[in-house]
């Protein structure tokens, strides 16, 4: 195997709903790989099959249903001792051996709200329907509403509003949710944001800098808006910030800055600023539905699945069967 | 009504025995032809595409999607000589990157675990 490369991966930060990682000695063709599995080839949770018994709310029983498929849904991972990836403990239905249903490829909720079960206050003119007022046939599988007690008592409300009800109206119905993958629709998708960017690559020709004033090299810092350079205090050149790789974004002025200092148009630049080619910065955000450390060992795993897959798919084709 | 069932974008329509990848050498020229990979798209086309393109072996490689409705990817291989031919390079690539894909999640549970001991000396990944 002459052409292996050997990824480097560094995280940079990790918190309940965001991942920052560094993705180093790899191609942008992996890069980009990865954030497509990202958004849509991680398996998640979402309500597809609604059954309206009574509805006498305002809102249509479509427009209900597709209110409810949005909601992300959590599944806790038992062995594990938290929010894990469904798809170790869920089948899809149409992989599933079972003939119509069962516990491992549909989750049921119930809903079943009147507005006299919400208020006793004679005053009050609506109440809302939350997702948290749906109730769930597995213990370890429930609408996503707060990623940790502080921000649940910081919060107003108790979960995802789907319709707010009137004196009298009420809503009677009965959810399905299975496992699911957001090319067949978003709402199984994982992330809200899935992103990857370049590392910057600045090179100074420290000659050519030397022979500028030192207010030319002051105009060429100064027109940088992320503060990437600076002047040493000691000699006067100019420098490179410590953290210019994480604030570098804009260089555009910088380029037109540098043309017009230059003695001709032939001549070399005085700082070249390139994106790395092989060094990415990843951001996973995740939707609530699944920890983003999780949705990108899944996207991982189902990336590696599919080259399997197609490995042998393709050794069958020489072999000419 | 007419619309075609959503999983027909990425699973294969067994009623008509539709294979995953599919070849057809080249009529014209010698150690060329083009693979038909059946549901698949940008994500695997352009991933295979690249790392064929790092094969001193491979003389062209280009993929097309034909449609966004159209869910198969076409890859066109030629190789420099008759010593390999395109479904060895094709084979050798994805073998390559199955092999960089574990290594990927190998690197991916250590960092995160190296992560996790520095900033907490606990799990820390709990929801
Ligand atoms: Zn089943």
């Amino acid at each position: 195997m002459p052409n292996n490369r050997f990824p480097k991966l560094h995280i940079l930060s990790s918190s309940p709903h965001t991942l920052t990682f560094e993705l180093s000695e790899t191609d942008v063709s992996v890069a980009n790989t990865l954030r497509r599995m990202l958004i849509a080839d991680v398996p998640t949770l979402a309500i597809d099959l609604v059954s309206v018994h009574e509805n006498t709310t305002c809102l249509l029983d479509e427009y209900l249903s597709h209110r409810l498929g949005m909601i992300p849904l959590r599944y806790y991972d038992d062995t594990a001792n938290r929010y894990g990836d469904p798809s170790k403990e869920f089948r899809e239905p149409r992989d599933c051996t079972c003939e119509d249903g069962c516990p491992k490829c549909w989750v049921t909720f119930t809903l079943g709200v009147q507005f006299s079960d919400k208020t006793d206050n004679p005053n009050t003119k609506t109440v809302s329907i939350t997702s948290a007022d749906l109730k769930s046939s597995n213990s370890n599988v429930s609408p996503a509403s707060f990623l940790s007690e502080e921000e649940e008592e910081n919060a107003q409300e108790e979960g995802i509003s789907l319709v707010k009800l009137a004196r009298g109206q009420h809503l009677y119905l009965e959810a399905r949710a299975r496992l699911g993958c957001s090319k067949e629709h978003a709402k199984w998708c994982p992330v809200a944001v899935a992103t990857y960017r370049f590392i910057p690559e600045i090179t100074l020709n420290t000659p050519a800098l030397s022979k500028l004033t030192l207010k030319q090299r002051e105009e060429l810092v100064e027109c940088c808006p992320d503060q990437i350079l600076k002047i040493d205090d000691v000699t006067g050149q100019i420098i490179l910030a410590e953290d210019y790789e994480d604030k570098a974004t804009f260089t555009e002025d910088l380029h037109y800055l540098q043309e017009s200092m230059k003695g001709s148009p032939e001549d070399d630049n005085f700082i070249t600023v390139k994106q790395s080619e092989s060094r990415f910065v990843f951001t996973v955000e995740s939707t609530g539905c699944m920890h983003p450390v999780e949705i990108t060992r899944s996207a991982m795993r189902r990336m590696e699945e599919k080259l399997i897959m197609l490995k042998g798919e393709c050794a069958g084709i020489n072999e000419g069967v | 009504m007419n619309a075609p069932e959503r999983t027909a974008a990425f699973t294969l329509d067994e009623d008509n025995d539709e294979r995953k990848i599919t070849y057809l050498p080249s009529p014209q020229i010698p150690n060329a032809g083009t693979f038909t990979f059946n549901k698949e798209d940008h994500t695997m086309g352009n991933l295979i595409r690249h790392q064929l393109l790092r094969n001193p072996n491979v003389h062209f490689v280009g993929y097309m999607h034909p449609h966004p409705l159209i869910h198969r990817i076409d890859m066109k291989i030629q190789t420099r000589d008759g010593t390999t031919n395109p479904g060895d390079v094709l084979l050798e690539a994805i073998d390559d990157l199955t092999t960089e894909c574990g290594q990927l999640q190998e690197k991916f549970d250590d960092a995160m675990s190296k992560f996790e001991e520095e900033e907490h000396g606990n799990t820390g990944r709990n929801m």
